[in-house]
């Protein structure tokens, strides 16, 4: 499934959820949308699951022939910012419903659940109650719903949220396991670690504007125009020496024997490597990659910066 | 037409309120009740006992089977003294020129059948003194006959078995738009609070959702009134061959109305079901929200109706069975108790379908903008407004 969203725009009373964004999603790909609450994720998730329509813009879904202004139902797993299931029925009771109204068929319904309830080490529980469960359990029963017919698609949002390390990890996991199934998958998050792990391809979103989009590198470029590179040195430097060895390049000393220095032309570290080696012997060069979540911070903190001030 | 989705949700949700277990016991706590009245006014009958009252001499009344008249030959006084005893006597007379006193030691049920009987033996005594025979007696205390006789030919007149029948609609119908209310609303509003809605979404369209809502809680509301109308026919056929030891005579019950009476039911339910829906889904905290209570219009056309039932040829009732919001109620009242041709009934039912129809893309339309606006609820110029929208969603 292949999604093109072109310059959306989304308001709700006074307020403008969605100014004017675009990115493209391609099949069997795990794609994130990141930002702080209010960042606009959640409108864009309703706009294309069908809740609301953008008020300007398009937004094109192509599965095989077929073209759609936004997911069907029928190709669609969908794990909402609000949810919750019937309580006081049990897990089993829930999943079946769901699959039901699906359209699965009760065989079909039957090998479902027995293998997402195995997956996510629920067998033993499918006959309580969901308000006898944990939260983090109550959240996987949550996921199976999700995806319990196979779709072609599955929308996330917040899929994180409430779960301990253990459990957030066996969710990477689960999101793997839909993208090997060729299942393509949207995820809105804040838990930057493992969107990392998982992206393919990412849209970063400030006050309903996309602020970066891209792969995790082309992110890093975006972000990061000047990548930085940590050499350490095996004698103590000076600045004095290094104004003399290094006068031309943008370098910063930031203990006796350990040097950043920012980038900004290709061969310029090979060159202030041959610059350096003649005067002392060096321990280690290293890239300096900033995680995502760093990166988040950096572009909220310079996005901040640019919005005028109201 | 209803779709597979709405079907798989209306059986969720008859189901859901559907516990049979305890709705067993609770209908055999209502038998173990009802039999304990019965019982215990079987036992507190003090009809079945035998009373003995001091009379004066020359007091010629009879004994009966519950009152023993006997005159003593003791003193008054020594009488009151045995009576105060609770020895002998349960009342003792005491007749003066201007009333007869009787005299008892505390108020019972029993003195009022006393009271009757004495009534009874003085009024003989009055037509004795008179010169009265038993005949003229029995005339002048026997009221006139007076005969209605109607000239439309179409009133079937007010004291006929048909109208115990509307009654019993009338009264079904209640008992099925209570059943529906309480559950559309909580299942609506607790769907809203659990956050299962925006889920179920993305898997149903607000009308598949609505409709099948809709018939979910129709099918609870006609099980309430199917079970109710059983145990209140248990309950008579009880009463009949048991208590009043008759033969059942069901020959009064007329069929043609009953077929009639049971599309209007039906309809009626589901019609008020999807206006409760509509407003439900209008509401996002029950808790706070005052729009649960308008869901309650929908008993007033069983009112108004009832208001007017010994007017069944008026134009109050007429009109009530021609408007399709009133219909269900009125037109099977004015069924049983005024002949009228197929047609009307037939128009009527039409009328009541085609507004159905509307009523429920209404209620998909309100569901579906209701949850557009995430948290805030709907004024009721937003609900005119998409009520009055054709917009196909």
């Amino acid at each position: 499934m292949q999604i093109t969203v072109n310059d959306i725009q989304k308001s709700y009373a006074t307020v403008q959820a969605v100014q004017g964004v675009s990115f493209q999603i391609r099949p069997g790909e795990i794609f994130a949308l990141l930002g702080p609450n209010g960042a606009g994720k959640s409108s864009i998730i309703r706009m294309l699951v069908g809740m609301t329509r953008p008020d300007s813009g398009s937004i094109s879904v192509q599965h095989g022939d077929e073209v759609f202004d936004h997911v069907p139902r029928r190709y669609l797993g969908y794990l909402p910012e609000d949810r919750g299931l019937y309580i006081d029925k049990s897990v089993e009771k829930n999943l079946r419903y769901l699959a039901q109204l699906h359209g699965l068929s009760a065989t079909e319904t039957e090998q479902q659940l027995e293998h997402w309830l195995a997956v996510f080490e629920l067998t033993d529980r499918r006959k309580e109650e969901l308000k006898q469960l944990s939260k983090g359990n109550q959240q996987k029963v949550q996921l199976i719903a999700a995806v319990i017919h196979r779709p072609a698609l599955v929308i996330l949002d917040e899929p994180f949220s409430g779960l301990d390390p253990i459990n957030q990890e066996k969710v990477v996991q689960f999101l793997q396991r839909l993208r090997a199934e060729g299942m393509t998958v949207i995820l809105s998050a804040h838990q930057m670690a493992m969107v990392e792990k998982l992206a393919d391809h990412m849209l970063l979103m400030a006050k309903g504007k996309a602020v970066l989009a891209g792969t995790l590198s082309e992110i890093r470029t975006q972000a990061q125009p000047q990548p930085e590179v940590l050499i350490e040195t095996e004698r103590a430097l000076t600045p004095a020496e290094l104004e003399q060895w290094l006068p031309d390049l943008d370098w910063q000393l930031t203990a006796p024997q350990r040097l950043t220095l920012k980038l900004s032309g290709s061969g310029q570290l090979s060159d202030c490597l041959q610059r350096l080696l003649p005067h002392c012997p060096l321990r280690a060069v290293t890239m300096q990659n900033p995680d995502l979540h760093q990166l988040y911070l950096n572009a909220m903190s310079q996005h901040q910066q640019q919005e005028p001030a109201v | 037409m209803i779709s597979k989705q709405s079907i798989t949700v209306a059986k969720w949700e008859f189901l859901r309120f559907f516990k049979w277990k305890q709705q067993l016991i609770s209908y055999l706590i209502m038998l173990g009740v009802m039999g304990a009245v019965f019982a215990w006014s079987y036992f507190v009958d003090e009809g079945r006992q035998q009373y003995r009252i001091a009379v004066p001499a020359g007091f010629a009344i009879e004994s009966t089977e519950q009152f023993q008249f006997q005159q003593p030959t003791i003193s008054f006084a020594e009488q009151l003294q045995q009576l105060q005893a609770d020895e002998t006597w349960h009342a003792v007379l005491e007749p003066t020129s201007e009333q007869v006193i009787i005299h008892t030691k505390a108020g019972k049920k029993w003195q009022q059948q006393l009271q009757t009987v004495l009534q009874e033996y003085y009024r003989q005594q009055y037509a004795a003194e008179q010169g009265w025979t038993e005949a003229q007696l029995t005339k002048l205390q026997q009221p006139v006959t007076l005969e209605m006789r109607f000239l439309d030919d179409n009133y079937k007149g007010k004291d006929r078995p048909e109208k115990l029948i509307a009654l019993a609609v009338l009264f079904m119908l209640l008992i099925g738009l209570s059943t529906a209310f309480g559950q559309l609303l909580m299942s609506i509003t607790g769907e809203k609070q659990q956050r299962v809605t925006e889920q179920l979404y993305a898997i149903v369209t607000p009308q598949q959702w609505i409709d099948g809502k809709v018939l979910g809680h129709s099918l609870s509301a006609l099980k309430a009134m199917f079970t109710t109308t059983l145990m209140m026919l248990l309950g008579f056929v009880v009463g009949v061959l048991i208590f009043a030891n008759k033969p059942l005579q069901l020959d009064w019950l007329n069929f043609g109305v009953l077929a009639w009476l049971l599309p209007f039911a039906l309809l009626g339910v589901v019609l008020c079901a999807t206006f409760m829906a509509a407003i439900a889904a209008s509401i996002d905290d029950p808790n706070t929200s005052g729009k649960g209570a308008v869901m309650m219009i929908t008993w007033l056309p069983l009112l108004f109706t009832y208001l007017v039932i010994d007017s069944p040829t008026g134009w109050a009732m007429t009109l009530l069975s021609w408007l399709p919001v009133t219909s269900f109620a009125a037109m099977p009242v004015r069924l049983a108790m005024v002949e009228l041709p197929w047609w009307q009934p037939a128009l009527s039912l039409l009328l009541l379908v085609a507004t159905l129809y509307w009523l429920r893309r209404v209620a998909g339309r309100i569901f579906l903008r209701g949850m557009q606006m995430y948290g805030k609820e709907p004024s009721w110029g937003d609900i005119m407004r998409w009520a009055l929208s054709n917009k196909v969603d």
